[in-house]
Formats: C-alpha cells, sequence, structure tokens
C-alpha cells in the first residue's frame, strides 16, 4: 500500500467519522491544529484498527505528530503485519 | 424448568444538587466547550454535604420495589465503588431503610461494571433458588472521591443511583435476562484507581500521597481497552443469546463518556439513534449509570415492551461484560 492511498484513507477517516473539514488537511498539518486531543488519537486509532484492519497501540501517536507522519506509522505497522 | 431472572422494576434517584460545567470552570482550569466537545456532558449531579451512597440507594430502590409493585424482596444487592465506608458493606444499611431488614444483603465491587456483575449475580440466585426477588442497586457518590486537582476526571463524573428489581419467572417472558458474558483483566488495575485505603497502602509502612486518597484514571489507555472489551463482549453474549447485531434495538451502555458510546456503536454497526444517552444530563455515574438510563428511558417512554436490549459495561479492575433482555411493560410509578 503507498503512502499516497494510505493518507487518502486517512483523510476520508478524519472527513467521514470526526467531522474535520477536508480542506484544514494536508500532510504537514498536526492532530493539534485539527483540534484533535489525545482521546481523539485514541479513537482514529480504533477506527484503523476496524476499518483498515491494522493495530497501532493507543500510545504509538500523539496529537503534535502530523497526518503525513500517521499515515506513515500506518504503513510501517501494515508492513510489519505483513512480514 | 430452569428460572429466569425477569426485570420487574425500574428506579433512578438523582442528589439535587445540579453542577453545570460552569459551575466547575468558576474553580478549575476548564470550560464549558472544553468539557462538552471531549465528554458530551453538560452537567452532574452531586451529593449534598451529610449525604452517603446508602442516601441516594435507598430512594432508587424505594422506587424500583413500588415500579414492581412489590413492598419486599428477599434479597438486596449493592453494586459500589463508593461505599459508605470500608467496612461493613452498604448493602445491609440499605436493606434495613427500605424495611427488608433480615434479608440477604450484600455489595460487588465490580467499579463501573458492578451493575451487569450484579444482574449475573441475581441471575445465579433466582435460578439456583436462593431468593425469588432481588433488588439489584448500582449507587455512587463519585463526588467523595473526586480530586479537584485532576480535571481530566472531576469533569466526568456524578453522583446518583439506580435500581431494578428482579423476580424470579420463565425465561420466555418478556424482562426474562438472556446469557450474561463478564471478563476481566487485573493487569490493567492501575489504569482506574483510588490507591490509598486498602491493604496494600495501609500495610506498605509509607504515608499515602493525599492525591491517593482520589480516583485516578488514564483516559486514553481506558478509552481504548472500554470499546474494545465492550464491542467483544457484545458480540459474544448475541452470539450466546443467538440473536444478530441488527436486532438490537436500544444499546445501553455504561455512560463512561459520548466519545465511548458513539465509537462503539459505530464499531458494533448498531445506528448511533439505538444508543441511550442521558450523560449529557448526569455525567458518568458508574455503577448506577445503566439503571439510570433504563429508569429514565422507561419513563420517558423512549423504551418499548418487547424492544430488544443490549447492556454493556467497562469498568475498573478492569471488567466488562454484557447481557441480552427483552424490554418488559413496566408499571409507571
Amino acid at each position: 500500500m503507498s503512502t499516497t492511498t494510505t493518507y487518502d484513507q486517512l483523510v476520508d477517516i478524519l472527513v467521514t467519522r470526526f467531522e474535520v473539514s477536508r480542506e484544514d488537511i494536508s500532510p504537514d498539518v498536526t492532530f493539534e491544529a485539527l483540534e484533535m486531543d489525545s482521546l481523539f488519537l485514541v479513537e482514529l486509532l480504533l477506527v484503523i484498527q476496524s476499518e483498515m484492519g491494522v493495530t497501532i497501540s493507543e500510545d504509538s501517536a500523539s496529537p503534535s505528530d502530523t497526518v503525513g507522519q500517521a499515515a506513515k506509522l500506518i504503513d510501517a505497522a501494515t508492513a510489519a503485519a505483513g512480514s | 424448568m430452569t428460572r429466569a431472572a425477569v426485570l420487574a422494576g425500574v428506579g433512578s434517584f438523582l442528589p439535587p444538587r445540579r453542577v453545570t460545567n460552569d459551575d466547575l470552570a468558576a474553580s478549575m482550569d476548564t470550560s464549558d466547550t472544553w468539557i462538552r466537545t471531549r465528554t458530551g456532558i453538560r452537567q452532574r449531579f452531586f451529593a449534598s454535604e451529610g449525604m452517603a451512597t446508602s442516601d441516594l440507594a435507598v430512594e432508587a430502590g424505594a422506587q424500583a420495589l413500588k415500579s414492581a409493585g412489590e413492598t419486599s424482596a428477599d434479597a438486596v444487592v449493592v453494586a459500589t465503588m463508593t461505599p459508605d465506608r470500608p467496612c461493613p458493606g452498604t448493602a445491609p444499611t440499605v436493606a434495613t431503610r427500605l424495611g427488608l431488614g433480615g434479608v440477604m444483603a450484600f455489595d460487588i465491587n465490580a467499579v463501573c461494571t458492578g451493575f451487569v456483575y450484579g444482574l449475573a449475580t441475581a441471575q445465579g440466585l433466582i435460578s439456583a433458588g436462593t431468593a425469588d426477588r432481588v433488588l439489584l442497586i448500582g449507587a455512587e457518590t463519585h463526588s467523595s472521591v473526586l480530586n479537584p486537582d485532576d480535571r481530566s476526571t472531576s469533569v466526568i463524573f456524578g453522583d446518583g443511583a439506580g435500581a431494578v428489581l428482579l423476580r424470579a419467572g420463565g425465561g420466555d417472558e418478556l424482562g426474562a435476562l438472556g446469557p450474561t458474558v463478564l471478563g476481566s483483566d487485573g493487569e490493567g488495575a492501575d489504569l482506574i484507581t483510588v490507591r490509598a485505603g486498602g491493604s496494600r497502602q495501609r500495610l506498605s509502612g509509607t504515608a499515602p500521597d493525599p492525591a491517593d486518597h482520589y480516583f485516578a484514571m488514564q483516559g486514553k489507555a481506558v478509552f481504548w481497552h472500554a470499546v474494545t472489551r465492550m464491542a467483544e463482549s457484545c458480540r459474544a453474549v448475541l452470539e450466546r443469546a443467538g440473536r444478530r447485531l441488527d436486532e438490537v434495538d436500544r444499546l445501553v451502555s455504561h455512560q463512561a463518556n459520548l466519545r465511548i458510546i458513539n465509537h462503539l456503536a459505530d464499531e458494533l454497526g448498531v445506528p448511533r439513534d439505538r444508543a441511550l444517552v442521558n450523560i449529557d444530563r448526569v455525567g458518568n455515574t458508574g455503577a448506577a449509570s445503566i439503571p439510570i438510563a433504563l429508569a429514565e428511558a422507561d419513563a420517558e417512554g423512549v423504551l418499548r415492551a418487547g424492544e430488544h436490549v443490549l447492556l454493556t459495561a467497562f469498568g475498573g479492575g478492569l471488567t466488562w461484560g454484557s447481557t441480552v433482555l427483552t424490554w418488559p411493560g413496566l408499571q409507571r410509578t
């Protein structure tokens, strides 16, 4: 799975499940800037787990991470699970 | 034939002191917007000075008895993590004050899962023939253990009590409790805790940190476990009951946080409008949250006879559990 695809999926989840405006999201924007706190991050990781089938522990992402970094984290977890 | 436990009455009681988010913001670094967007809570009720858990439990218990058209019960079970005192249990006091002195009475501490554990306990007492009518009360005075310096927990919890009267009956009756799935994981014991006051701290040889007398919770990990464990146990109990998720008319989860309730509904694929929500008005009332939600929804006509209801809870321990029933037609009190 390429980073672009994962990033797009992540953006879709943020828009449809977390009511974030699509125009506010870019790879360099942090979750903090999207007003998503640490609990929202946990919720996001739970959605990623059920919708993308990737398990990421709840303490591996923080609100100061960017959306792009989270997409890379998902890719890394996907690769680790597949290896 | 095995005797089933049939729900015959509900009751609830909230103490009179209503505390809004603005009231909390006057004494701690928080705001109405911060609390509402993160928890879904607008207000909660706190016990007045001089009140204790048993005072709330008696009111809710009396209402459940009246709702069931009963004046007595053979057992009183109180689920609470905030008992009147560490010893003895709160239930004997509650039973005596309800005029039920002499009947078996004991407490259950499964924290926020206490009510669901209590349902399984009542079911066991009834099916074994030990009791014909069990009064199960979930009651909490969280305000007695909230840390005023911890805004993450102080804004979430409220006080209150909810009760149900379960009677012996047939498994095919409306209101008959179905199978119950319960679980626990002591690895997570430190995630939701009041550290001081028990043997571990008292025999440690060192005085407790003052903060250890207060309730503490690791919100992120709890959120994760709550959603995961409740979803798993909901699926397990439905499978055991031979019911499908799309047959669930009402999802009644422990009112932990609106985001947990919504996320659980999404995770299960149950439309959010089928989830009962009263956390906005009462906060997280621990073991009392499910019976308060049931009593309010029944009184408002939201819960109707014949609806398939799925109950699920998660709490400190860690503990979790789920059960199902078909809602009975109850007398309005």
